[in-house]
């Protein structure tokens, strides 16, 4: 661990505010929402960001709404732990809630945000895929004005995504899903808790009628590839995902992986959701 | 006997509260007054000479006080081969070793300054394995061996780099197997894995106007560490103070000089002020010590109804770059790899052998884990290939009472079967489900082991009681979490027939408190339990005597209960401990009791043959068994249920023995399932941090059940053994029979991580 240079650290009220810091300061700012990626970061990555404006005192960019069509807005500073309780997303999208819950520790998901973790782009980003499969979409806020893209063509690279610098994200937003949409996220570590993804695998379908005829089958994936991905050739995730050998375990492991747990996940999919499941029960089901 | 007051009793932990509320100072938490902050530079290189090492623009860095290299710390140390210097000496053996030091005013000025120390290497050809380290022709990694200082008994060995040879001779195992009905060869290895104890490695360390030394460090053998450094630093023990603040766990690996000696070389350049060096977690991954890597052969013989005939066993101990433990590891780890068993021709060599990888040392278990891992699971093959339920296979073989070991030593006191009988009843073997509702392959393994401890050691202690009842307990035995600091209260409270709230440790400082040798080895419980045993006797005695006069009656009609003396027919007529000694010594008066403690029997094995009629003060003997679930999709192994059965001679407190056996449960499924420490082909530690250095988790340990099994020592205090080490070290082995079981592929190598069980799975069906 080294001691962080000094630095010049901001706290605007406003997201106009914040943009034009970043207009009038020029290259070398960084975001600070939870700081489970950026301290680290500074402390231990060699980071030496030459100001930090921390989000934090903008009121706007928290909380969780559902409109009448039944969309949801998601405050980018909203933390894990909110998504991973919050009644509205565990009714709606526990699915959500669960890939919410699988990251890190109870204290991690006290600090860290979703706005945060999508903004660094980590490819093993277990929220992620269960956004993907919700078409989820980022707005964007610039000093001249505001912009919504997909989720899916937000992320470019590990760590890297559209974001210029001054661009503020301030909102997840995922349109309304079809009313029989189901989804389930199985993440895929050794350990059960406090473990990165080796492969986390979201899918979601829509079965209409009794026999359950499949009408819409989605299927995203995280720490297989540069970036969390959309696997639009579904049915042939395994040679879509490029995954990396490292220190946690092979690509060739991976591909299986990816193979197994979408087909678990998708029969899970199909089979509905459980009412009332807690989110360690849907957990388990990794394992059927 | 009279029936037990407090020991036997699962008292609660006399340092529970001030643990649970935070109050404890752990080593880590110590601030000295006036102290300067140390940090070390490591090699980035596995095996480099170093051309040249410039310090000039540290030595100029605004708050330096002391920069330091191996010229300014010529001192080299080792407890048996003394072949480690304190900071390099011209050339680095492994990545991570310490290369120089600063002392600065803050710990970030200090790695400030030690990034502008600039290194020169010439690199040499580096060993990452210690068969390929050891094969004729192979470049020596210490050129000096030869030239060491080593202990009488270390072996040396014509193979390059092996730094002791353990040499096991019994019967001819050539004809052994021969006449056997059944030969079977196997290959078994096992990581190098860390301790990864909650607290990290710290020493603070002064040299004051006199010239005395003293180190301020959490560390397992404070008289031991005090011998060893005298010796480097060649002073007289007397001018070396050790201070033992609480540890925050060791696992073994608080022992020796690791920080400390970072510390020590830099309190000699900061003119009597204190020194702290503290090490961050990679540091201790990288730079402390790990448990030994291991490649096991082994080959037995054995009749066609299960009788074992011979056993040929060569362990490659992996010492890394410098000798640590790794001589003993290697004798006491391969004494008795071929298991708890009745074998008439057996051949053991242990190669300790030095690599360029982080240095191995101790680590709970001393060898026992990583001979149990083959040891136990070939045990199964062959009970396999005989066509033999495995329980009923080792039934016929396992040392029992009057039994003579393969080393040439008589057993007694032994509770290896009653451990194996209730563990495999417990687990329900032989009623084996083979599918759960999932779908998964289930499968039930068990492995048991014994395991001796040092031998011969010694303990003292010294019990003061004063003039208000209150007992003080010296004793060198250091609290690593372990419950020592009760047990030894228990210990004390039950002779002196006083409350245990009415006890208290002494802090450990090796000027004041009488000599241990160490806190490992499982081996406080007996040594120095009966030393605090002793000296409260002692204590009692001369209490007794005092007493006597002042209630009028014959000692031996005296009883000590609840802080009081009495008369046994009388107890009314009583008078308390507080009192005696008031009234005897005046208000300010204090009674000592000393006790001592060496198990005098004890023999070193002889070099020649491994042999010895009293190897070890007593021996601890455990059998563990699991149930697990197979996901045959993607290779992972999910444990439904452990059982750990352990023979503990007497346990002083159930409850911490519960405790001590189910963290080495957790221990020990980590090493199963999870733990590695990855070295790559340069020499580098890939998962130096929790985030790929994977412990289990609370959810990753399914039910525990523990068994006590007593079956008495006849030396130990009230017929205590041991238990610290075992809990640990059959786990991998049960695991592993239990995975075979359920797969019906036996897999060799630990651990048995998801991705290697999936693709022992799919080589089994190709």
């Amino acid at each position: 661990m080294k001691r962080p240079e000094p630095f010049e650290v901001f706290q605007p009220v406003s997201i106009p505010e914040a943009c034009e810091l970043f207009r009038k300061h020029g290259p070398g700012g960084h975001f600070l929402a939870g700081g489970t990626d950026l301290v680290i970061a500074i402390k231990e990555k060699g980071l030496v960001p030459r100001y930090v404006v921390d989000l934090k005192k903008i009121p706007s960019l928290t909380g969780i709404r559902e409109a009448s069509d039944g969309s949801l807005t998601i405050g980018a500073l909203t933390t894990m732990r909110e998504i991973e309780t919050a009644p509205l997303i565990r009714r709606k999208y526990p699915f959500l809630a669960q890939s919410a819950a699988e990251v890190g520790s109870i204290q991690i998901r006290n600090r860290a945000t979703i706005g945060g973790n999508m903004a660094n782009a980590t490819p093993s980003a277990d929220v992620a895929p269960a956004l993907l499969i919700l078409d989820a979409r980022v707005k964007i806020s610039r000093s001249d004005g505001e912009k919504i893209v997909l989720l899916e063509e937000f992320f470019i690279g590990p760590g890297k995504t559209i974001i210029q610098q001054g661009d503020v994200l301030t909102e997840i937003l995922i349109p309304p899903t079809p009313p029989d949409f189901c989804g389930e996220y199985i993440k895929f570590s050794p350990r059960e808790m406090m473990d990165l993804a080796y492969v986390g695998v979201a899918v979601g379908v829509v079965a209409e009628g009794a026999r359950k005829r499949c009408r819409d089958a989605r299927i995203a994936l995280c720490a297989v590839s540069p970036t969390p991905i959309r696997t639009r050739k579904a049915e042939e995730t395994s040679n879509e995902c490029k995954p990396i050998s490292d220190v946690r375990s092979s690509a060739a492991y991976r591909k299986e992986m990816v193979r197994v747990n979408t087909r678990r996940a998708l029969l899970n999919a199909a089979a509905g959701y459980v009412d009332n499941l807690s989110w360690t029960a849907r957990r388990d089901r990794r394992y059927s | 006997m009279e029936e037990l007051a407090v020991v036997g009793k699962s008292v609660t932990r006399i340092d529970a509260e001030e643990k649970v509320t935070g109050q404890t100072v752990y080593g880590y938490d110590l601030v000295l007054p006036g102290m300067l902050y140390g940090k070390a530079l490591f090699s980035t290189r596995p095996h480099a000479i170093i051309k040249r090492i410039n310090t000039e623009k540290a030595k100029n860095y605004p708050g330096v006080h002391a920069v330091i290299t191996g010229a300014d710390a010529p001192w080299i140390h080792g407890e048996t081969i003394k072949d480690t210097p304190f900071l390099a000496q011209g050339k680095v053996r492994y990545v991570g070793e310490p290369i120089a030091a600063v002392a600065a005013v803050d710990e970030d000025t200090a790695q400030a300054a030690v990034a502008l120390i600039e290194v020169e290497y010439e690199d040499l050809p580096a060993y990452f394995s210690p068969e390929e380290a050891s094969k004729p022709g192979a470049r020596a990694i210490h050129e000096d061996y030869p030239k060491y200082h080593k202990a009488d008994f270390i072996v040396t060995s014509p193979l390059p780099n092996v730094c002791e040879h353990f040499k096991l001779r019994t019967g001819d195992v050539e004809q052994g197997l021969r006449k056997s009905d059944l030969v079977l060869e196997q290959r078994y290895r096992v990581p190098a894995i860390q301790h990864a104890a909650m607290e990290p490695h710290s020493a603070h360390a002064m040299v004051d106007d006199s010239g005395k030394l003293t180190v301020w460090v959490p560390n397992d053998a404070p008289f031991r560490v005090r011998t060893e450094t005298a010796e480097a630093l060649g002073l007289p023990p007397e001018k070396i103070r050790y201070i033992n603040p609480y540890q925050g766990g060791g696992f073994g690996s608080k022992g020796g000089l690791k920080v400390e000696r970072i510390a020590i070389a830099l309190a000699y350049h900061t003119k009597g002020r204190p020194v702290r060096v503290k090490f961050n977690r990679q540091e201790t991954f990288v730079s402390t010590s790990t448990r030994h890597g291991a490649i096991v052969r082994i080959k037995s013989g054995v009749k066609s109804d299960g009788t074992l005939v011979a056993r040929e066993i060569t362990i490659y101990w992996d010492a890394g770059a410098y000798s640590e433990k790794s001589a003993t590891v290697c004798i006491r780890g391969s004494l008795p790899s071929p298991g708890p068993y009745r074998i008439p021709h057996v051949k053991v060599d242990g190669y300790a052998v030095y690599t360029n990888k982080p240095v191995a040392g101790a680590f709970r278990g001393y060898g026992i884990p990583q001979a149990a891992w083959a040891c136990e699971q070939h045990m199964d093959d062959l009970a396999k290939r005989l066509h033999m339920d495995p329980l009923e296979f080792r039934l016929k073989n396992i040392f029992v009472d009057g039994d003579i070991t393969y080393w040439g030593e008589e057993l007694h006191n032994v509770g290896l079967k009653e451990t194996l009988l209730r563990a495999t009843e417990a687990i329900g073997w032989g009623k084996t489900e083979k599918l759960d509702p999932k779908g998964f392959k289930i499968g039930k393994g068990f492995a048991c082991i014994s395991k001796p401890t040092r031998t011969p050691t010694t303990s003292n202690a010294s019990v003061l009681v004063d003039g208000q009842g209150k007992v003080t307990i010296l004793a060198g035995t250091v609290e690593i979490g372990q419950g020592c600091s009760t047990m030894l209260s228990q210990v004390a409270a039950e002779e002196l027939g006083v409350p245990i709230e009415n006890t208290r440790m002494h802090p450990l400082d090796t000027d004041v408190i009488p000599f241990d040798s160490s806190t490992t080895s499982s081996r406080s419980t007996f040594h120095m339990g009966n030393a605090v045993r002793h000296a409260a006797i002692h204590a009692r005695e001369q209490l007794a005597q005092m007493a006597s006069g002042i209630l009028q009656a014959p000692e031996e009609h005296l009883r000590f209960s609840d802080g009081k003396v009495f008369l046994k027919k009388d107890p009314h007529h009583a008078i308390t401990l507080g009192e005696v000694i008031r009234t005897q010594l005046g208000p300010d008066g204090v009674v000592r009791g000393n006790g001592s403690y060496t198990y005098e029997l004890g023999k070193d094995v002889d070099p020649q043959t491994g042999h010895s009629d009293h190897a070890s003060a007593f021996y601890m003997y455990a059998t563990q068994a699991a149930e697990v679930a197979v996901d045959e999709e993607t290779g992972r192994v999910r444990l439904l249920r452990v059982v750990a059965a352990h023979d503990v001679g007497k346990a002083i407190n159930p409850l911490n023995c519960v405790a001590q056996v189910e963290g080495g449960l957790a221990m020990g499924i980590g090493a199963a399932l999870h733990e590695e420490l990855v070295v790559d082909n340069q020499g580098r530690v890939r998962n130096p941090s929790f985030l790929d250095y994977h412990l289990v988790t609370s959810l990753d340990v399914p039910e525990m059940k523990t068994i006590i099994v007593e079956c008495p020592a006849p030396d130990g205090p009230y017929g205590a053994k041991g238990l610290g080490e075992p809990g640990l070290a059959p786990t991998p082995a049960a695991i592993g029979n239990a995975v075979a079981n359920a797969l019906g592929i036996r897999i060799y190598d630990l651990p048995l991580t998801p991705e290697r069980v999936y693709w022992a799975i799919q080589a089994a069906t190709d």
